[in-house]
C-alpha cells in the first residue's frame, strides 16, 4: 500500500483556539495537521501522513452526542482515510470520553481502524478499552513526545492490518480480551517456575489477573435515624419525564441531579427511566419501584426519618465504567455533605 | 427433612416427591430454574448444592435441579453471590449459542446426569 | 518409597499375529484383543482400530485414553482396586510403553464430546496425536443403562491397557526413571533448607460420567487425603469423567500428572516436594466447605510451605478451587493454581465462575470457547454427526467437505488443568 491516509480527531485547547471557554466549539475540519499531528507526522516519515484534522469542543461533543458523531463522521468519510487517530487525550476526562466515543464510532460506521491516547484513570480509557485501541500515556500534555512514539508504530500496523501484539509490547491498555498461544514451557513447568518465585518473594506475572474488587467498608451505623436527612440516589436511571437531560441509556457519561421537594409520590405522568438494561415497563408505571420516594415520604411524615433531601442524583448504572461511575460520586458526595446529608439510600437495578 | 429440591427435570421429580419436598417446574428453562433459586435465596433460604453441577455445560443441558434449605433465615451473601455468578456464567454461555432442540433421547440421557449430580449424597444431609 | 518407571520407546503400532513389543514397535493381535474386551456381557460387539501421529485419522467421540504399564518389581499391580487387589502401589519398578496408548471410543448418552485429530490443526491441541493409539470400539447391548454403559468403557480400556503393558514386561527400558518419596520427616531432615512443597490435586466427583476413582473407591465418598507421588503412576487414580473433553483428566493424564513431573524436577534443587493431597469436587457445598477446611488443614500439618493446586473440569469446581485456594493461603501457605478459562469465543467475557483477590497466581490453560477449524480426515473412527451435539459444536458444525467448525472444548485434553499442554491464554 502507498502511504496511509489518516484523519486526526483533536479538541479545541490542542487547535490552540482556546480552553474551557470555547469547549462549545463546533465540529471544524481542516487540510492537513493542526496541533499534535505535527509531531505525528514527523514520526510517520513517509509512511503515513495526517491529511486533515477535525476540531471538535468537549463541551459540544459531549452534550451534543449523537449529532456531533455524525457530523464528524461525515467529516471524517470525505478524506477516506485508511485510519481514524483522535487525542491523545491524556488525563482531559471528557476529551477523553470523546476520544473514546468517536473512534468507537468511526470505526463502527467506516470499518476503518481507529486508535486513541489516553492516561489510564481517564474514564474515557475505562469506558472505550475494550472497543478501541487506547495507549496507555502519561497524565498531561507534557507526555506528548513519548505518547506519539508509542502511537507512531501501532497506527501504522493498526493501518496495514498486521497482527497486534500484547499490550505490554505494543503499549496500549490491556482491552479484556483473552486470546489463546502456545507458550514455550508446558503450564506444568509454568507453575512449578511460579511458585518458586513466589516462594523466594520475587516478582512473578499471574497468567490470569482476577477481576479487581474493589470493596468498601460500611460505614458506622447512623446513630439517630429519626432525626437524620436521607437522600436517594440511584443508578436505575429514574429521571422526570422526558429526559431533560438526556442522560444516555447505557454507558452514561453524565448524571443528573433533580428537586423533589414537595414531591410525594412518582406517577407515570411525571417520571420515568432512562436506563436501557432492564424491561422499563414497571419503572415507567410507577418510578417509586425504583427510587422510593413514596415510602420516604411516609417514613418523613412518621417521623421515622428526619427529613428526605429535596434533591435526588441518578444515572444509568448499565455498561457504565466503574472509574466514571467514582467520579459522579466523588462529585455529587461533596454536594450531598455540603447539604448536610447524613445518609443516602442508593438503589440499583 | 428441612430441604426442597427445585427441578425441571421429571425423572428427579419422579424419584424424589415422595422423600423430600419438590418444586417441579415442568416448563422452567434452565435459567429460569436459576433465577428462582436467586428469588428463593434473597427470602433466606439456604444454597445447598452448586447451581452450576456437573460439567455439562449451561447452553447444553436444558435441566437443573438444585436443593435449598426449607428454613429461611438472613440471607446469606455468599450464597448469592453464587447462584449470581452463575446465571451470570449460564448467560454467558447461551450468548455463545443457545440450547439445541434436543432429541427425546438425548433429552433422557440429560436428565439422567442431571439426577445423578444430585442423588449421589441426597439421602445422608443432615443438615 | 522408591520407584523406577522404565520407558520403553513406542514408534509405531500395528496388527500382528502376537501381541508383542519388538524394534520400538507394539504388535496387536486384534482377534485376542477382541475375545478379551468382548467377554463384558454389556458390550455386544468390540472393533479395533490404530490411529498412528500424521495420519489424516479423526477419532470421536473420545471416552477414555490409557498408557499401557506394567508392574514389574513391588508390590501390588496396575490400576490398583480396580483390576488387581488394593495392594499398595508405589514402590519397585513399573515398566511403560511410551508413545503408545488405548482410546476408549463410544457413544455413552447422546451428547457426549471428545475429538482427537491425528493430523492438522486439531492435532496441535491435542497431546494425544503424538501418540500410536489403539482405539477400542465398543457398542453396547441394546438398552443399556448409561452407568452400566459407562462402567463397560472405563473397564475395557483399562483391561486393554494392561494387556497391552504386560508386553513390556520383559523388555529392557530405553530409559528409566527413578522417583523417590521419603517419610516427612525424613524429607525435611534430608534437605532441611528448601521450602517443602505439596501438590493439591483435586479430582472430578460429582456424578455419572463425573466420577473419578481412587483405588477403586469413588471419590466423592472420600475425604481428601495424602497420596505418595509414585502411587499416581501405578494408576492409583483412574478416570469415569466423560464430560468437558478439554479440560477433563483422562487416566493417562493421571499416570503421567505433568505437576508431579515438574515438582520431582526442582526436588532436591529449589524445593523439597513432600507429597500430594487429593481432594474431590462435590456437588454439595458442605462437601465443598469440607473438603476445602480439610485440605488447608492437611496442608497446614505438612507444614509446607508452597502448594500447587490443579483442578478438573468446567464451573462448579470453580468454587472449588477458590475455596482451596483461599483456604491455604489464609494458612500462610503460598498457593499457585492452575485452571483454564471459558471467556467467550471473542474471548471478552469473564474468565471463571468464582474469583478471589487471594488467586494471585494462576497459571491457565487457554480459554476453551475459542473456536476453531479443523480440516477434514480421510478416516472418522467413531462417529462424526455427534459432532453437531457436543459442548462447543453446534448446527451447523461439519462443513460440506468434511470439515468442523468447533470450540477448542470439543477436543479432548486441549486445556488440560493439570498443565499438561503449552496452550494458554494472555489478555490483549
Amino acid at each position: 500500500m502507498g502511504k496511509v491516509r489518516i484523519v486526526h480527531y483533536i479538541n479545541q485547547f490542542f487547535a490552540g483556539i482556546g480552553g474551557e471557554e470555547k469547549a462549545d466549539y463546533k465540529p471544524e475540519v481542516r487540510e492537513g495537521v493542526v496541533g499534535p499531528g505535527m509531531e505525528f507526522n514527523k514520526k510517520f516519515g513517509d509512511d503515513a501522513e495526517i491529511v486533515a484534522t477535525i476540531i471538535c469542543g468537549d463541551s459540544y461533543f459531549n452534550e451534543n452526542l449523537d449529532e456531533a458523531k455524525a457530523e464528524v463522521i461525515e467529516m471524517v468519510k470525505k478524506y477516506n482515510p485508511d485510519l481514524f487517530i483522535a487525542g491523545p487525550a491524556f488525563n482531559a476526562g471528557r476529551y477523553g470520553v470523546a476520544c473514546g466515543a468517536i473512534a468507537e464510532a468511526v470505526e463502527e460506521e467506516l470499518k476503518i481502524p481507529v486508535l486513541s491516547g489516553m492516561y489510564i484513570e481517564n474514564p474515557g480509557a475505562d469506558m472505550f478499552k475494550s472497543s478501541v485501541y487506547i495507549v496507555s500515556t502519561k497524565n498531561s500534555a507534557a507526555g506528548m513526545r513519548h505518547a506519539v512514539k508509542t502511537m507512531a508504530p501501532l497506527a501504522l500496523k493498526l493501518a496495514k492490518g498486521e497482527a497486534i501484539g500484547a499490550p505490554d509490547a505494543e503499549g496500549y491498555i490491556p482491552r479484556g480480551i483473552r486470546k489463546n498461544y502456545f507458550a514455550e514451557k508446558r503450564g506444568a513447568q509454568r507453575a512449578v517456575e511460579m511458585l518458586i518465585k513466589k516462594l523466594k518473594g520475587e516478582t512473578y506475572i499471574t497468567e490470569y489477573p482476577m477481576p479487581d474488587f474493589d470493596r468498601v467498608e460500611p460505614n458506622p451505623a447512623v446513630k439517630d435515624i429519626t432525626k437524620a436527612k436521607i437522600a436517594l440516589v440511584t443508578s436505575g436511571g429514574v429521571v422526570p419525564k422526558g429526559n431533560p437531560d438526556h442522560i444516555e441509556a447505557s454507558s452514561a457519561s453524565k448524571y443528573g441531579k433533580y428537586s423533589i421537594a414537595g414531591v410525594d409520590d412518582l406517577t407515570e405522568e411525571t417520571y420515568e427511566t432512562a436506563h436501557g438494561g432492564y424491561d422499563p415497563i414497571y419503572c415507567n408505571q410507577d418510578s417509586d419501584r425504583v427510587l422510593p420516594v413514596d415510602v420516604l415520604r411516609d417514613l418523613e411524615k412518621e417521623g421515622k426519618i428526619g427529613k428526605l433531601h429535596d434533591f435526588f442524583y441518578t444515572t444509568t448504572g448499565n455498561g457504565t465504567g466503574v472509574k466514571i461511575s467514582k467520579s459522579f460520586a466523588e462529585t455529587f458526595s461533596k454536594e450531598l455533605v455540603a447539604d448536610g446529608v447524613d445518609a443516602v439510600v442508593l438503589t440499583s437495578t | 427433612m428441612d430441604k426442597i429440591i427445585i427441578t425441571n427435570n421429571k425423572l428427579v421429580h419422579q424419584g424424589y416427591y415422595e422423600k423430600v419436598e419438590t418444586l417441579f417446574l415442568g416448563d422452567f428453562t434452565y435459567l429460569q430454574v436459576l433465577e428462582l433459586v436467586r428469588d428463593k435465596i434473597h427470602k433466606g433460604h439456604k444454597l445447598l448444592t452448586h447451581p452450576l453441577s456437573g460439567s455439562v455445560k449451561p447452553n447444553e443441558t436444558p435441566f437443573k435441579s438444585i436443593i435449598i434449605s426449607k428454613k429461611q433465615n438472613v440471607m446469606s451473601f455468599a450464597d448469592l453471590s453464587i447462584i449470581e455468578e452463575s446465571i451470570a456464567s449460564a448467560k454467558r454461555f447461551m450468548g455463545n449459542q443457545v440450547t439445541p432442540a434436543w432429541s427425546e433421547k438425548i433429552l433422557n440421557d440429560f436428565r439422567i446426569i442431571d439426577l445423578s449430580l444430585i442423588e449421589n449424597g441426597i439421602c445422608n444431609m443432615y443438615f | 518409597m522408591h520407584l523406577e518407571l522404565g520407558n520403553i520407546f513406542i514408534n509405531d503400532v500395528q496388527f500382528g499375529s502376537q501381541t508383542k513389543v519388538e524394534n520400538k514397535t507394539l504388535y496387536v493381535n486384534k482377534e485376542e484383543l477382541i475375545t478379551l474386551i468382548s467377554e463384558d456381557e454389556h458390550l455386544k460387539s468390540v472393533d479395533v482400530e490404530l490411529a498412528k501421529p500424521g495420519e489424516s485419522i479423526r477419532i470421536t467421540p473420545v471416552k477414555d485414553v490409557i498408557e499401557p504399564r506394567v508392574k514389574v518389581a513391588g508390590s501390588g499391580g496396575i490400576f490398583p482396586g480396580v483390576l488387581t487387589k488394593v495392594d499398595t502401589v508405589g514402590a519397585g519398578r513399573t515398566h511403560v510403553l511410551k508413545g503408545a496408548a488405548v482410546v476408549t471410543t463410544g457413544k455413552v448418552v447422546g451428547f457426549q464430546e471428545g475429538i482427537i485429530d491425528m493430523t492438522g490443526t486439531g492435532a496441535e491441541y491435542t497431546p494425544f496425536s503424538k501418540l500410536n493409539n489403539v482405539v477400542l470400539i465398543c457398542q453396547p447391548v441394546d438398552d443399556i443403562k448409561p452407568h452400566d454403559h459407562e462402567r463397560a468403557l472405563r473397564m475395557a480400556g483399562l483391561k486393554a491397557a494392561e494387556y497391552f503393558g504386560k508386553a513390556g514386561k520383559d523388555i529392557e527400558p530405553d530409559e528409566v526413571l527413578s522417583f523417590e518419596t521419603l517419610p516427612l520427616l525424613k524429607s525435611i531432615e534430608k534437605y532441611p533448607k528448601l521450602p517443602k512443597v505439596a501438590y493439591v490435586q483435586m479430582l472430578q466427583s460429582q456424578g455419572l460420567l463425573h466420577d473419578t476413582y481412587v483405588y477403586g473407591v469413588d471419590a466423592k465418598q472420600t475425604l481428601p487425603t495424602l497420596i505418595k507421588p509414585t502411587e499416581l503412576m501405578d494408576g492409583a487414580i483412574i478416570s469415569g469423567n466423560c464430560v468437558s473433553a478439554c479440560d477433563k483428566n483422562t487416566t493417562y493424564h493421571h499416570l503421567n500428572n505433568p505437576i508431579v513431573q515438574d515438582l520431582f524436577k526442582q526436588h532436591g534443587k529449589e524445593i523439597n516436594f513432600v507429597g500430594v493431597i487429593i481432594t474431590n469436587e462435590n456437588v454439595f457445598l458442605a462437601d465443598k466447605q469440607r473438603s476445602s477446611n480439610w485440605t488447608a488443614d492437611l496442608a497446614e500439618y505438612l507444614g509446607v510451605e508452597g502448594v500447587v493446586v490443579s483442578q478438573e473440569g468446567f464451573g462448579n469446581p470453580d468454587t472449588d478451587l477458590i475455596m482451596n485456594c483461599k483456604k491455604i493461603e489464609e494458612k500462610g501457605i503460598k498457593t499457585v493454581i492452575v485452571t483454564d478459562e471459558y471467556a467467550g469465543r471473542n474471548g471478552a467475557s469473564q474468565s471463571l465462575a468464582d474469583a478471589d483477590p487471594k488467586a494471585d497466581a494462576v497459571v491457565t490453560g487457554g480459554n476453551a470457547n475459542e473456536v476453531i477449524k479443523l480440516p477434514p480426515m480421510e478416516k472418522i473412527i467413531g462417529d462424526l454427526s455427534i459432532v453437531n451435539t457436543i459442548a462447543g459444536g453446534f448446527d451447523g458444525s461439519v462443513q460440506k467437505d468434511g470439515s468442523l467448525v468447533v470450540e477448542l472444548q470439543t477436543i479432548t485434553g486441549a486445556t488440560n488443568e493439570l498443565g499438561f499442554n503449552k496452550l494458554t491464554a494472555k489478555g490483549f
